[in-house]
């Protein structure tokens, strides 16, 4: 028997490039729309979203939104203390689609719709998307962290086994692909045993299926776009924004978009987070802190950590970029092109 | 070089679960194997840093509850990657960090730092002759402090039913080896005019504090100086200024005459001691910084004069 190696070579990549591990906790990335609130929860009354633990007010006056650094009360005295996120002005760039407000984070002179990433599965106007599509949860680890947590397929077994079946399958491959700006993860399952959720309630009475799960993960705004395709069955599509609240927290208005599978499932699927979130924030917290200590013993890797390592690679590569000042959109991003493709959308 | 610290008490690692202990501020895993033999290693998972503890322990070790990776107890070693395929093989630098352990008396202990596993442990003295009571707790003062006040005002951290531990403290602490140790006057509660107006103690408090590491005897005694009860409190650094505790004491068979009061409520079950998890702020900052002094000198000077090194039993008669 041979040693084989264990990492995959972004994961090698990575530990070559930097002396030090990884530091999720402080990936400040910038020039990027986050979609700080679902459009149906922000009203005349002002509400208070965190970015980067920064203030972003959302209120509506007159069919006008707004997005602010103050409340807009104290709007008027405290404008002379506005940010350079605004240019001074005290106002964000914010811009209304698939149902989210999507705030500017960054340089105002920089700002371009196109920027905001596609999302083929959702109405642009966002008009007609149910409310019981939109559960807001909250992760207590960097947004990173927990995107990576999303990345990572090996936990379901053992984190959220009850939750998610047994995982046998006949055969379960995974592959990524990635661009400066996006990290997509192809996992390919045949005859898996059905999840027992969707034998019970939603309607496949089959006992295998095959399932076709694509992840298409936006770095800067941790924008994670999935549409898992079962067959029996349907997809499941959904968005999980991760919007970064601090070094600690972050915050998921995500959608999942269950329009199409059967009653009562499409109601009851999108609840399954208030399961499996608790699940992953037990391990997320204590992970969160740790990452602050000393980066000297940096993190094994196996090879089934080859999409999360190439995550990290490309996050350290884009941060460093910033760091030299280069907060451009490399030739091979385009986050409005439509993904459909990628994500493997019938029809 | 290192010293061992009894972090657990036997009976509360048991079956397929680990115990999370924290000693010298650091979170260990502590777990036995089908065999009943105790490991420790670090409670953080070398793959993604994730507590080891929560784990269940398996045939190879104790199993990360995040992915599944298995890590012996003794060598710390990943025995174990879910879902490799036949001809894979973990690398053989992959391991968490792993302590050596050891059990006796009742006590879990954990060989921390340089050097070879000392042959004595610190809990191999205590042997319980008596009905035993056991405990563990978290107190909410930092472990230097909690070490100082145990010379300095052991009434601030337990205390025994009945009787009254007063603050007359007799000399300085002697030396003992790697531990000062200090007796204080007691008396029954509810006898005689007060502690003040004794002409003679009924009762010795007797403490034994280490210099360095954490492991404390307290110990009541008749005026003949015969044990009445015997307690070993172990201490240790655990996060954000508290100290782990655990303990475990027994009640001596006495022929002494003792009061009525504290032989029934011996005789129906009710504990001899007890031993604070909560302490009490302002009666800790009120104490006169007095006998720790010798303790806080004698951990910057690593050479005590010889004459001052005496054997406890020499000097018992006060
Ligand atoms: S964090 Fe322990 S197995 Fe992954
Ligand atoms: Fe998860």
């Amino acid at each position: 028997m041979s040693e084989v190696p264990m990492m995959d070579a972004a994961g090698r990549e990575a530990e070559a490039t930097s002396k030090r591990d990884w530091v999720p906790v402080n990936l400040d990335l910038r020039d990027t729309w986050f979609p700080v609130a679902y459009s149906a929860d922000i009203g005349e009354r002002a509400v208070r979203r965190i970015v980067h633990a920064q203030d972003v007010y959302l209120w509506r006056d007159g069919g006008r939104l707004y997005a602010a650094e103050f409340r807009p009360d104290r709007l008027e005295a405290m404008r002379a203390g506005a940010s350079a996120f605004t240019n001074g002005s005290g106002f964000y760039p914010a811009v209304e689609r698939y149902g989210y407000i999507w705030a500017w984070y960054g340089n105002p002179d920089n700002v371009h719709e196109e920027l905001i990433p596609n999302i083929p599965f959702l109405p642009p106007d966002g008009q007609g998307i149910p409310r019981y599509t939109q559960r807001a949860v909250r992760f207590d680890a960097a947004s990173p962290l927990s995107v990576e947590n999303l990345i990572d397929l090996t936990h379901a077994d053992f984190l959220h086994a009850n939750a998610i079946g047994d995982g046998q399958s006949e055969n379960d491959v995974v592959e990524v692909h990635s661009t400066s700006e996006t990290v997509t993860r192809i996992r390919n399952v045949t005859r898996k045993s059905v999840a027992p959720v969707m034998r019970w309630i939603g309607g496949v009475r089959a006992q295998y299926q095959d399932l076709r799960a694509v992840l298409h993960v936006h770095l800067r705004n941790n924008v994670c776009i999935s549409y898992p395709n079962f067959t029996p069955g349907y997809p499941i599509p959904n968005v999980q924004p991760f919007v970064p609240v601090g070094k600690h927290r972050s915050r998921v208005d995500q959608t999942n978009y269950t329009v199409h599978a059967p009653a009562p499932f499409r109601w009851l699927m999108p609840r399954i987070s208030y399961v499996i979130q608790p699940q992953d924030n037990s391990v997320l917290r204590p992970q969160n802190a740790r990452y602050f200590e000393s980066t000297e013993r940096r993190d094994l890797s196996s090879r089934f950590d080859g999409p999360g390592n190439r995550y990290r690679l490309l996050m350290m590569r884009l941060a460093e970029r910033q760091q030299r000042g280069d907060f451009g959109y490399g030739a091979d991003a385009d986050p409005s092109a439509d993904i459909s493709a990628v994500l493997g959308m019938r029809g | 070089m290192g010293r061992w610290w009894a972090v657990a008490l036997s009976e509360a690692v048991h079956g397929d679960k680990a115990l999370a202990v924290t000693c010298e501020g650091e979170q260990l895993a502590v777990f036995r194997d089908g065999k009943g033999a105790v490991f420790a290693l670090e409670d953080r998972c070398p793959h993604r840093r994730v507590p080891l503890s929560p784990g269940p322990v398996k045939p190879g070790g104790l199993q990360c509850p995040y992915h599944g990776w298995t890590f012996d107890g003794a060598t710390g070693l990943c025995n174990d990657i879910p879902n490799l395929r036949r001809d894979e093989r973990v690398p053989a630098r992959y391991a968490a960090r792993a302590f050596p352990a050891a059990e006796a008396n009742g006590f879990i202990h954990v060989w921390r730092g340089a050097g070879t596993p000392a042959a004595v442990l610190p809990g191999a003295w205590y042997r319980a002759a008596g009905r035993e009571q056991t405990g563990s707790a978290v107190a909410n003062i930092a472990f230097d402090q909690y070490l100082d006040v145990m010379l300095d005002g052991p009434e601030c951290l337990l205390s025994f039913p009945g009787v009254h531990i007063t603050d007359f403290f007799l000399g300085d602490p002697r030396r003992d080896g790697e531990h000062l140790v200090l007796d204080r006057g007691a008396v029954w509660k509810g006898k005689g005019n007060g502690p003040a107006f004794v002409r003679d103690h009924s009762l010795w408090v007797r403490t034994r504090v280490p210099v360095r590491g954490g492991d404390i005897r307290v110990e009541l005694l008749s005026a003949e100086e015969d044990p009445l009860v015997t307690i070993f409190i172990a201490a240790s650094e655990n996060r954000r200024g508290t100290t782990s505790l655990v303990w475990r004491g027994f009640l001596h068979a006495m022929a002494a005459p003792l009061p009525w009061r504290w032989r029934t409520a011996r005789a129906i079950g009710r504990a001899p001691f007890a031993i604070f998890p909560h302490i009490d702020g302002a009666a800790v900052a009120a104490l006169e910084v007095a006998p720790s002094r010798d303790r806080r000198l004698a951990k910057t000077d690593t050479r005590m004069p010889a004459e001052r090194v005496v054997p406890v039993q020499e000097r018992c008669a006060v």
